[in-house]
């Protein structure tokens, strides 16, 4: 399967990066989507997608004014303008020479970096490795963490059930409540966000 | 602080006396001034004989030419074609600088194609032209000025489109901003002939494959339709005596004069033709003419003027089309109305200084490959890039 480039990298640190990509390739990415950004020989970051940001400016600020917008102007404003849709990730782990570690990556992806959607089969290979990534997710208070695990659980689940492994999901949820067990509140609120994936 | 803002505050109460006592004599020259619209609104035959026996009395004679129509026509805004094409070409420039480290001159120009009812996303082709190194000078030696670098760039704008008038939906209407008559700084005048003849083989050439084409003023000053008028207050010796810097009604603009007539939204004035020393070179169908258009919304009118060739004048159709053509393309901004292609050309062909400080350093690697000597910038503009807290006006 061709795999699907979803943009560029925009801006980058140690805990995860901005990509940028035209409104045309934004059918792809989702929110809670796992990434990867293969770098050199054999060195690729992964990451999870938290945010996905559209920014105004003044045009478009003045085209809402209007009484219609017609289709070639809305096409206009969506391919041609140079007002990119910024999608934030949240770096979880990397792989070098075929092993994959649920570290903060040693080098961030660099500017214009093609960032591309892992496939079923690519998820499905860095979530067996283990739930040492949710860490990276629990850390970070200023993101909507339940959410994002949920959507993750949710297609990690789906890629692990087709390779096979039909407990993976009870594993990660048993996993989640050891990590959250001081922290009552956020437990209730994961599973309260866990109950909604059927 | 670099401006003293008490001694601006000292100075405002004579600022608005004086704006209220402009306005006012204003306001009574424009009940003047109405009041002959209305008397030669059908009148037309003898303005245009008044103005060509003006004109052999006053040199450099400007205003405007009553055409067919009645003074004070208003003609409200037609249905728009279901399918046409509208282009919009704008340019910009870097204009060669001996404070800059290499003399160079870059003009950029952006061409948007529209085609409504594509339901297409516009296509967009830029031009980025860096001049022959031998251009940016004069033959005296000197910089060319920045008013014959605008002058390149007005004929570039028509060339692009030009470019793509070959195989076009039509109808189909091309604009630039500002008007279709070129002015011409003194010290440009053998350039300028150049230029203007160009220009006219290219407005030649957008007629033949009957590509409309305008000039769009937005917030338009001129006052042609009041100087016109002026003119039937003056008999034989006040005509050999008119003196254009002292004019009887200065200050009575033709939209402050027109936005009486044209209060609906769509509505357009009668057209007119431009009578100057330039525009006598736009003759038969090149003639430049003229309109006003309230692209305005209900209650709150905003007039344009749109300069067009003759051949679109004399045609009520093309006319038509390109008065509810404009307006859509106006409404599209909305609360601001003004043509949305237009402002999308400007998006596309605007240099910003990052992007000129990378011409000049494709230039200087260039060079040193080559093992030209390299300036260095004035210190006058070492001192003006330095970083700073500071903003400055850039006025």
């Amino acid at each position: 399967m061709n795999a699907i480039e979803i943009g560029r990298l925009l801006r980058s640190g140690t805990t995860g990066f901005v990509v940028g990509c035209r409104v045309s390739q934004l059918n792809a990415p989702g929110f809670g989507a796992l990434v990867r950004v293969p770098l050199e020989d054999g060195y690729q970051v992964y990451g999870l997608i938290y945010d996905i940001h559209i920014d105004d400016d003044g045009l478009v600020r003045q085209l809402i004014t209007a009484e219609d917008v017609p289709e070639e102007v809305l096409r206009d404003n969506r391919e041609n303008r140079n007002v990119p849709v910024e999608i934030g990730v949240l770096a979880v782990g990397y792989e070098i020479g075929d092993h994959i570690y649920h570290l903060l990556p040693p080098r961030p992806p660099l500017s214009l970096d093609t960032i591309f959607l892992c496939s079923p089969e690519e998820i499905a290979r860095f979530t067996e490795v283990g739930f040492g990534y949710f860490r990276h997710l629990l850390r970070d208070r200023d993101k909507p963490v339940e959410e994002l695990l949920a959507a993750h659980l949710l297609a990690a689940r789906a890629a692990q059930t087709e390779a096979g492994n039909s407990n993976w999901y009870q594993d990660a949820l048993q996993h989640l409540i050891a990590a959250l067990r001081d922290d009552y509140q956020r437990l209730m609120d994961l599973l309260g966000t866990a109950g909604e994936i059927k | 602080m670099p401006v003293n803002l008490i001694d601006i505050q000292k100075k405002l109460t004579d600022f608005s006396v004086q704006a209220k006592a402009r306005a006012a004599r204003i306001a009574g020259y424009h009940q003047e001034v109405t009041h002959l619209v209305e008397a030669y609104a059908q009148r037309g035959e003898e303005l245009r004989e008044r103005v060509s026996r003006a004109a052999e009395q006053i040199p450099h004679l400007r205003c405007a030419v009553p055409g067919n129509e009645p003074l004070d026509l208003t003609v409200p805004c037609p249905n728009l074609p279901e399918t046409f094409t509208v282009l919009a070409a704008d340019g910009s420039q870097i204009n060669p600088s001996r404070h800059a480290r290499i003399e160079f001159c870059v003009i950029n120009v952006a061409v948007v194609k529209m085609v409504r009812g594509s339901g297409q996303a516009p296509k967009i082709f830029t031009r980025s032209q860096l001049l022959d190194f031998d251009a940016a000078f004069l033959p005296t030696g000197v910089l060319i000025p920045e008013g014959m670098v605008a002058l390149k760039r007005d004929l570039q704008e028509r060339e692009a489109l030009a470019e793509l008038a070959g195989e076009l939906i039509h109808p189909a209407v091309s604009m630039t901003d500002g008007p279709l008559e070129l002015y011409r700084e003194p010290q440009e005048a053998g350039e300028f002939d150049q230029t203007l003849d160009r220009y006219l083989d290219v407005l030649a050439l957008l007629r033949s494959r009957q590509l409309i084409t305008l000039g769009y003023v937005d917030k338009p000053g001129g006052d042609l339709i009041a100087r016109l008028l002026e003119l039937v207050q003056l008999d034989e010796h006040d005509l050999e005596a008119y003196n254009p810097r002292r004019r009887r009604f200065a200050g009575v603009s033709d939209v402050y004069l027109l936005s009486s007539l044209l209060v609906n939204p769509g509505d357009r004035s009668a057209v007119f033709a431009i009578h100057s020393d330039i525009a006598r070179r736009f003759s038969g169908d090149l003639a430049l003419h003229f309109f006003y258009l309230n692209v305005g919304k209900v209650g709150r009118p905003h007039l344009a003027r749109v300069e067009i060739p003759g051949w679109v004048a004399k045609d009520r159709v093309l006319l038509e089309t390109l008065q509810a053509i404009l307006m859509e393309q106006a409404g599209m901004l909305g609360s601001r109305p003004y043509p949305y292609i237009l402002h999308r050309a400007h998006e596309e062909a605007i240099v910003t200084m990052a992007e000129a400080d990378h011409v000049e350093e494709m230039i200087v690697a260039e060079f040193i490959n080559r093992g030209i000597p390299i300036g260095d910038i004035s210190h006058k503009q070492f001192h003006k890039n330095l970083p700073t807290q500071k903003t400055r006006y850039q006025g």
